[in-house]
């Protein structure tokens, strides 16, 4: 990083089925309380990034940014950023952009989506604009559909049993039960998810990461500062459609957002104390640790199933819960592992892993076509 | 099919002046209407499975019942995502399928649109990602030595391994890349384009001429639990690991003895020259041919496993040996 880039800390609404709230009011909320956590004036804040991928579709609302900046009394210049489930993890991107260009010195980042006041098979559609318009939706491939083509090759390759995939949601569950915000806070034995009903095979509805509504807001400065630093930022892409990529069973995106993240910050792996990964669907999630380069190739389920990801054990993922059990309205969900990030290297997270002072936060678009890396540390 | 892309759908309807037809265009503008039927038969190519879903909950327009979409590898290499139809044999990854003009949606303005569904013709009957065997691939600038190498090997272990025959173009006779096989340029593009022949390069002798191997002949050695040798330079080696599958090839680069690269270039001219086979003219393209295959191993060294230095045939030999049968065993 050109800058030294605080994050001062943020606010978030529950994320859930949040049929009582607009979009308008979730954004609200979130700035709200990110300011009064943060304990800076509303007037400090001299730009906001907005992350957001189906205001129009599924909220009739579109020019966000324009809308979070009528949240402040002074209205500061505001932009909208997209890019599918990495919408967050790109507005966090963005704004370090404009803080190490000197462009501004104290910004917002907010993070929202709001997916519930349309029908299913509305969300259904409007989640295929993630994938290609010309090579992948006219087959009536679904969001799920498409990860399950990766889980189908990824089990075939490396011969993954239901019983221990099943492990990978559960860990996630059981994380979010200390988790205030969370959707789902109970835990989820790993038998109930071999046993509820298929999706798109061979994933089942507890494979896969919920349709949720809710905001996420930090802020992040120059000027003023905090025991948190951001380490590194970097953003990656990969083909759109699944039919150009040379494996189905790795997204290079994450392996190059990582490699330079690492670089940037000239940390080795290892430094990593907890990982908030991009779990939107359990086959994803191994694939993920594998490109992070936490384990060979077919080899993440081991993690699992020796229990080293929990929030006690070698290498904490989602102590949060993830995506998986705190829900993913997808463009909050790269603001919030920040935020969470935040709370672990501040020592306020409600599943605290002890003595983090580094953590990763990993967020993904589409099928692994788009990733953003960012790598946060505590400097108390 | 009509279509003046490849991905404009031929939209139908059950109203006749809803009917969407190009081909007054298209067949106005001769390029394009060739184009057109290039696309067709490129579109219309049959492929293989390398993974599927079934879909239970689709999205609008796509009806309320299940339907399996699939990634097909097309024989051309391209690849696709499509439905596969309700009837023909049960899915698998690496069956083969061939396409179909099917309804696959209706629009809320009851327009039906086609697209190419794939009915399974062929179950699966060699898993796509299982490797069963590897094949020992020897590589090296000419004159250093593959072809007395892979000799030697065979005569060693003639029960075990088997010489992978090469498909050429080539029109004059030499003894020392048996077995050989001639076909001609049109033959050899028409199995390059089927997919048959796998790895292909282009070699110098007195003349060009092309060279490639066939996956079924590798396939074949396989079969009777032997392994296949194949001597090769960096385009066939970069064919057979992109077929095949880099981890299915044990790869051995060969390298003239010599402290640098001046001194092993000097050690191959002389093997040539003393071969007598060659005009002194060949033997210098030859070298630079060398020059570039040596500096392959620093650039391309993911496509190595070992390099040996052919400096006495014995130790090679045997090295290659223990490399093939790492505990002693033939």
């Amino acid at each position: 990083m050109r800058e030294t880039v605080y994050v001062l800390g943020g606010g978030q609404t529950r994320f859930g089925e949040l049929w009582e709230a607009s979009l308008a009011d979730l954004i609200r909320e979130a700035v709200d309380r990110a300011i009064e956590n943060t304990e800076i004036l509303p007037t400090d804040i001299d730009a906001v990034v907005i992350g957001n991928m189906l205001g129009g579709e599924t909220a009739g609302q579109a020019h966000l940014g324009t809308l979070v900046s009528g949240c402040l009394p002074h209205h500061p210049p505001a932009l909208r950023v997209e890019a599918a489930c990495a919408s967050g993890g790109l507005a966090v991107h963005t704004a370090c952009a404009l803080l190490e260009s000197d462009k501004a010195e104290t910004i917002l980042v907010v993070g929202a989506e709001k997916l519930t006041d349309v029908p299913g098979e509305t969300v259904t559609s409007a989640l295929m604009h993630a994938a290609d318009a010309e090579k992948d939706s006219p087959s009536g491939l679904t969001f799920p559909g498409i990860f399950a083509l990766t889980a189908t090759a990824y089990m075939h390759a490396y011969g993954i049993s239901r019983e221990n995939l099943s492990l990978v949601s559960a860990c996630s569950h059981r994380a979010a039960v200390s988790n205030p915000f969370a959707q789902f806070r109970r835990e989820l034995p790993p038998e109930a998810v071999s046993k509820s009903p298929l999706v798109a095979d061979p994933l089942r509805l507890l494979d896969c990461s919920p349709i949720s509504d809710g905001a996420a807001a930090i802020i992040l400065s120059t000027k003023r500062e905090s025991p948190v630093r951001i380490a590194a930022s970097q953003l990656a892409s990969e083909r759109l459609s699944l039919s150009d990529r040379p494996s189905l069973t790795s997204f290079g995106s994450t392996r190059s957002a990582f490699d330079r993240a690492l670089a940037e910050a000239s940390w080795q792996r290892n430094d990593i104390d907890c990982i908030e990964l991009h779990d939107c669907f359990s086959t994803a999630t191994l694939i993920h640790l594998e490109d992070l380069g936490y384990c060979e190739e077919g080899e993440a389920i081991r993690l699992y199933c020796q229990k080293d990801t929990d929030s006690n054990g070698s290498l904490p993922v989602n102590p949060s819960g993830g995506l998986k059990a705190c829900g993913h309205p997808i463009g909050a969900t790269g603001v919030k592992q920040i935020l969470d990030c935040y709370k672990q290297l501040t020592g306020q997270a409600p599943n605290q892993v002890r003595n983090a002072i580094r953590a990763l936060a990993h967020n993904v678009g589409g099928v692994g076509a788009t990733c953003v890396v960012h790598l946060l540390e505590s400097i108390a | 099919m009509r279509c003046s892309s490849p991905r404009v759908h031929r939209v139908t309807s059950r109203s006749p002046t809803l009917t969407l037809n190009p081909r007054p265009f298209v067949d106005h503008i001769p390029a394009l209407h060739r184009r057109t039927k290039e696309l067709e038969k490129e579109r219309l190519l049959p492929g293989k499975i390398l993974s599927f879903t079934t879909i239970r909950h689709p999205p609008n327009g796509f009806g309320q019942e299940p339907y399996t979409v699939a990634l097909i590898e097309r024989i051309d290499g391209s690849r696709v995502l499509a439905q596969l139809t309700r009837e023909g044999k049960p899915h698998a990854i690496g069956a083969e399928v061939i396409p179909h003009l099917r309804r696959i949606r209706s629009m809320q303005n009851g327009l039906h649109v086609n697209d190419l569904k794939y009915e399974v013709v062929k179950t699966a009957d060699i898993p796509l990602f299982t490797v069963h065997a590897y094949v020992l691939a020897l590589t090296g600038p000419c004159g250093v030595g593959k072809t007395t190498i892979t000799r030697s090997l065979l005569s060693l272990f003639s029960s075990v391994a088997a010489q992978v025959p090469v498909y050429t173009t080539r029109k004059s006779k030499r003894t020392d890349i048996d077995p050989y096989i001639t076909v001609t340029e049109e033959k050899f593009e028409t199995m390059v384009k089927h997919g048959e022949i796998i790895a292909h390069t282009v070699l110098r002798d007195r003349d060009d001429y092309r060279a490639g191997y066939r996956k079924e002949d590798i396939q074949a050695i396989w079969k009777q639990a032997k392994l296949p040798i194949v001597t090769t330079d960096l385009r066939l080696l970069e064919g057979l690991s992109k077929a095949l599958g880099r981890e299915t090839i044990l790869s051995c680069g060969l390298l003239p003895p010599g402290t640098s690269r001046r001194r092993m270039l000097s050690t191959l001219l002389h093997r040539l020259r003393s071969r007598g086979q060659h005009t002194e003219k060949q033997i210098e393209a030859q070298l630079k041919v060398a020059e570039a295959d040596l500096q392959a191993y620093s650039d391309h060294k993911h496509l190595f496993d070992h390099l040996l230095v052919n400096d006495q045939l014995e130790t090679c030999v045997e090295s290659i040996k223990e490399l093939v049968t790492p505990n002693g065993r033939v």
